[in-house]
């Protein structure tokens, strides 16, 4: 059971109090950490944080100003360039196109440090090549002249190249920039399985925080000289941390959804969205996306509208789960809501707990406010409105929000 | 083994042949057809005999053999040299001159035939020349190679070449310009280069020490390999940076300033050849693009001599002319069809 453990948890590298940077400008100071085999880890931070500086480093494409580097348990200064290359590769974002290169020859550079003096590629070179090829499922592209090959397909065979080279290790600088989602996607996919499937252990710097938080198991954010956090990213990735690490605005992220939303300037017309069952993520975006001043309720505190209610920057009446809606909530949102142009029915499920909302209708339409209605069942015809309020009935987010701008 | 890459090695082998077949029938019409035709028996009779007394003997002995080999050597070098440089450099339009080495060699020489320096010697000999040429070839080399192991990155290499090329051409041009009328000509003709009036025993110092050279640069096939993707994976695939920096200068430069040396500076086949090789060869690999430009660069060499030679005589035209004049445009066409780059 130990050994099992000691193998699975072998430490593969370790940095102590290093500083990176050039002769003249310390870029990062004081780095502490350790990466285990097999382990996806995530720098995450600004342009211009380091990110980069401090790959170069690992890579000891650039000597760290103070500290160490262990590969393996062995200081980075004393391996030799070839116990390097082969413990080591890199993936960088330099453009590389080099005439009469084809797949296959490029990939095949990867093997450089288990060549012989000419460079003679063995069976098994060959065979590891193909592997390579076949780890990133670019075996079709193995005649194609590299500078023929979309940004896609050119990172899938940088990446094959890297793994060519057998190493323990592989840094890839920003591997997803210039992509579409599909390979973006499919990148970070091939790099989690290099983890899972080969033990390799992989450093990325990235800008997909979402992504990259679903996909890493340790991420490092870089940012003011520092790394201010590290850790997993369940532990790390908070709304606070990220917004602080991209000084975000007009944005937040959200960890639960794993993702950014934009949030609202709040200066235009106010609605008053009633909602909950997670049935108004898509109205809330489209209405911030607008310019309509979101308030919202009453919502379930573990409610998805009420994450994407909260990431939006939407003024929310809510209600700890599994609680009925109190009086006192009602009352509040009532206030509000004659302060209200109009109110907004996502047409969820009515039950026991969020009973409380049919009430915010009823108060809406006696007060005389718009009601517009995503619910396709017969819930508003049947008891007459009881004062000047109308019902709008809609088919989709969309065509009640090009409404709303009509009328209002 | 992929049958693609059986193909490409077919063809590879195909052009080796192809070329190596016209390069030895463009050295025999070279020592053959001149001012004194001689007929291929003859030829045969002469060399076999090793008449070096009757007038043919002495023709072919001393002026066209020397003269023909010296073409092939000085194609062949220049153009690994280019080759060199321009994977060192990745840049497309580098050549052996672009590291100031030529205009090192114009500087000495400018100095030994416009001033009248003569180094004690009474009068101006090819020696002097030569000797001069070389010095100043091989002192930029030096400059520049100091340089190497301080600097960074390979573009602020290329202008300090650029930059000690312009220094010793703004000193060449105030010579010039003090300069009496009479020796600017001969100044003038030694520029445009030219592979006449070599010796055997510097055609046999070139062949020692350039084959070794050459022998070198070969064995260094599977680094330059790795410098076509740069310095950075280069570096990460066990390259030693510093170390081939400096072999690959160093042998650029002194393949290069050997030619320049002797036959003055030769434009383009530095510049042309490497890329003639890979769009023949269909390749960036170095260990075919080594053997391919010595190949291909002495054959091209020795068709601009023989043209150079033929086309106005009993006037001989400047090598260059001949090189730059057929050269460019069919690696224009060349580079736009396949639409080649570095």
């Amino acid at each position: 059971m130990n050994q099992v453990n000691s193998s699975v948890n072998q430490t593969v590298l370790q940095v102590d109090h290093l500083s990176v940077g050039y002769k003249d400008k310390t870029v990062l100071r004081e780095l502490s950490f350790q990466v285990e085999k097999g382990g996806f880890v995530s720098l995450l931070g600004p342009n211009g944080a380091g990110k980069t500086t401090l790959l170069r480093t690992l890579s000891r494409h650039l000597s760290p100003l103070y500290g160490t580097v262990l590969v393996d348990q062995a200081d980075l200064k004393k391996l030799t360039q070839k116990e390097l290359a082969k413990t080591m590769s890199v993936v960088l974002t330099e453009k590389v196109t080099p005439p009469f290169f084809r797949a296959w020859d490029f990939v095949a550079m990867g093997r450089y440090p288990h060549t012989g003096f000419m460079g003679k590629l063995t069976a098994s070179d060959e065979k590891a090549v193909m592997e390579a090829l076949a780890m990133v499922h670019a075996e079709n592209l193995l005649f194609r002249d590299i500078n023929t090959l979309s940004d896609g397909e050119r990172q899938k065979i940088l990446i094959a190249r890297a793994l060519a080279q057998d190493p323990a290790i592989i840094l890839l600088d920003e591997p997803t920039m210039h992509l579409d989602l599909k390979h973006r996607m499919e990148v970070m996919t091939i790099l989690q399985s290099l983890c899972r499937e080969k033990g390799i252990t992989v450093v990325a710097s990235l800008h997909d925080v979402d992504i990259a938080a679903k996909i890493s198991d340790k991420v490092a954010l870089v940012k003011d000289s520092q790394i201010i956090a590290w850790g997993e990213p369940e532990n790390v990735l908070s709304t606070d941390s990220v917004s602080a690490l991209y000084d975000f605005k007009g944005a937040s992220f959200n960890r639960y959804l794993g993702s950014i939303e934009i949030r609202g300037n709040g200066a235009g017309k106010p609605v008053f969205v009633v909602a909950g069952m997670s049935s108004a993520a898509i109205l809330y975006r489209l209405l911030s996306k607008r310019g309509f001043s979101i308030i919202t309720g009453i919502l379930h505190e573990n409610d998805l509208d009420f994450f994407v209610a909260e990431s939006i920057g939407a003024e929310n009446y809510s209600q700890p789960p599994m609680t009925s809606i109190t009086t006192e909530t009602i009352q509040k949102a009532k206030k509000r809501i004659a302060a209200c142009t109009c109110v907004i029915d996502t047409g969820f499920p009515l039950g026991d707990l969020n009973h409380g909302n049919a009430e915010l209708f009823k108060a809406a339409l006696e007060m005389g406010s718009p009601l517009y209605t995503l619910r396709k069942d017969d819930y508003f015809s049947q008891p007459a409105p009881a004062s000047g309020g109308c019902v709008f009935p809609c088919n989709s987010e969309s065509q009640l929000v090009s409404l709303l701008e009509q009328q209002l | 083994m992929t049958s693609e890459t059986i193909h490409l090695q077919k063809r590879q082998t195909f052009w080796f042949i192809v070329i190596l077949a016209v390069m030895a029938v463009t050295v025999a019409l070279n020592i053959m057809i001149g001012s004194v035709s001689i007929s291929f028996s003859d030829l045969s009779h002469i060399v076999s005999a090793h008449d070096t007394a009757s007038t043919e003997g002495f023709i072919i002995w001393n002026i066209r053999m020397p003269r023909a080999i010296a073409a092939v050597l000085g194609g062949a070098f220049l153009s690994v040299a280019g080759l060199l440089l321009q994977v060192f450099f990745r840049n497309p339009i580098v050549s052996p001159f672009i590291l100031g080495i030529t205009h090192g060699a114009t500087l000495m020489v400018s100095i030994v035939m416009l001033t009248g320096l003569t180094l004690g010697f009474s009068q101006i000999s090819p020696y002097i020349t030569t000797l001069a040429s070389f010095v100043g070839a091989y002192a930029v080399l030096a400059i520049v190679l100091v340089i190497a192991t301080r600097v960074k990155n390979g573009v602020t290499l290329l202008i300090v070449g650029l930059m000690m090329g312009y220094l010793c051409h703004a000193v060449t041009s105030m010579l010039l310009a003090f300069a009496e009328k009479e020796k600017i000509k001969g100044f003038v003709l030694w520029q445009l280069g030219s592979f006449s009036g070599f010796q055997w025993n510097e055609i046999q110092l070139m062949t020692i020490i350039g084959g070794l050279l050459l022998v070198l640069v070969y064995g260094l096939g599977k680094p330059l390999n790795a410098f076509l993707l740069g310095e950075d994976y280069a570096s990460s695939m066990g390259v030693n940076i510093r170390l081939f920096r400096i072999l690959i200068l160093l042998c650029a430069c002194a393949l290069a300033g050997m030619i320049t040396a002797v036959a003055g500076p030769v434009a383009f086949i530095g510049l042309a050849v490497p890329h003639m090789a890979r769009l023949c060869f269909n390749t960036s690999d170095n260990r075919i693009l080594v053997p391919g430009c010595v190949l291909l660069g002495g054959l091209i060499t020795s068709l601009c001599d023989f043209i150079a030679r033929m086309v106005f005589s009993p006037v001989e035209l400047p090598i260059s002319a001949i090189t730059a004049f057929f050269g460019a445009p069919i690696v224009l066409s060349l580079l736009l069809k396949r639409k080649v780059s570095i």
